[in-house]
């Protein structure tokens, strides 16, 4: 057995489930913090947002830690990700500008889940998760899973 | 032997990516059923529908260093500090915004012991208990529903009515003022406090710990 795909799986997983149950279990706070992006206008846009992201955030957690549909949540994953990234990047460059300091010297909470951070710790970890997703997506991580493919004549 | 195995191996490719691409459609639908029916259970959870944010949901208030909060307009309000902004803001929707030295005032004007001047804390439990102005209430903007029975009667006694949060770019004494403008208290007797708790307390002024009138008073920066 792949010991390191396993426990990749469970990484990304068991980092899903933290930062979506953090968050959860603040939800006003995380209300807060979404509204500072200023990216909708509609209070029930941003309560929805709000609401269910950190929630959703457990499921595919979740699904990771058991193995089931693995590419799938693993896609998922990356689609939330990278705008969120960029959200983050850009929130970023607002604040280097607006402090005028270096780029790697803003600390902000993103809300992500992880609360204060340095701007270029928090896009590594970013990055290393969008890593572990890709890998994941590749095919990886298919032992101890529940149900690695939601379609039983899925491909290997 | 070796063409055959290209020509089945594409469409072999093009079906796993179909079958992950709906596998992803599936996870991310069930997931959204998932999280918005955990938000219904949860009593932690948020109202769709409830505008959290009386003040508006565009934020327009320009960062304070470290503390991590920013907007688009942040950038060209270079001569104000978050604070100054906000006074700025809540001036702008009527609301009258009262300084450190005023406030300590009312602190300790005698109608302050008959609750004719009351002190509202628009933050959450959390903070509240970690420290509040001597006497306030608490009043947190995001579950009104919870204080509306003990707060609205005293306001509506009261002449003058101090609401504070944190204090810099917190704008949630002036969503919790907004509230309670909305139910009927008069603008006139409203106040915010924009320097919030964090001046209180620099200003060596004393906080309550835990329970309104716990009397477990402390004196900060001491």
């Amino acid at each position: 057995m792949d010991a390191s795909t396993v426990l990749a799986r469970w990484l990304l997983g068991a980092a899903f489930l933290y930062m979506g149950l953090s968050k959860a279990l603040h939800p006003v706070d995380f209300l807060k913090l979404l509204r500072q992006y200023d990216i909708v206008q509609s209070s029930l846009l941003l309560n929805s947002m709000a609401a269910a992201l950190p929630w959703f955030e457990v499921f595919c957690g979740l699904l990771l830690l058991l193995g089931i549909a693995v590419r799938g949540t693993a896609l998922t994953m990356m689609v939330m990700l990278v705008p969120f990234t960029g959200v983050v990047l850009h929130r970023a460059l607002q604040l280097k500008s607006a402090l005028a300091i270096p780029f790697c010297a803003v600390k902000f909470d993103c809300g992500c889940g992880t609360g204060e951070e340095f701007i270029c710790r928090k896009l590594l970890e970013n990055f290393l998760l969008l890593l572990l997703s890709v890998w994941l997506l590749l095919g990886r991580g298919r032992q101890l899973s529940l149900r690695f493919n939601l379609f039983k004549s899925s491909p290997q | 032997m070796k063409d055959n195995s290209i020509q089945s191996g594409v469409p072999t490719r093009s079906l796993a990516i179909r079958q992950i691409f709906w596998e992803a459609v599936i996870v991310a639908a069930i997931g959204a059923a998932f999280a918005f029916t955990a938000n219904m259970i949860s009593p932690l959870g948020l109202a769709l529908t409830r505008n959290y944010f009386p003040s508006g949901v565009a934020r327009s208030v320009r960062p304070v260093a470290g503390d991590g909060l920013l907007s688009a307009a942040g950038t060209n309000s270079e001569a104000l500090s978050p604070a100054q902004f906000l006074a700025a803001q809540m001036k702008e929707k009527g609301l009258q915004v009262m300084d450190g030295s005023q406030t300590a005032q009312l602190f300790h004007n005698p109608r302050f012991q008959s609750n004719l001047i009351v002190f509202i804390d628009a933050r959450d439990e959390e903070h509240y208990r970690q420290g509040h102005i001597p006497g306030a209430y608490e009043f947190d903007p995001y579950h009104p529903e919870k204080y509306f029975d003990t707060v609205l009667p005293v306001c509506q006694k009261a002449e003058q009515i101090v609401v504070y949060c944190n204090g810099g770019d917190c704008d949630d004494s002036e969503s919790a003022a907004l509230l309670l403008r909305d139910v009927g208290i008069s603008n006139q007797k409203l106040f915010v406090y924009a320097g919030g708790i964090t001046e209180w307390m620099t200003n060596s002024l004393p906080v309550e710990i835990g329970a309104r009138n716990s009397g477990n008073l402390r004196n900060m920066n001491k």
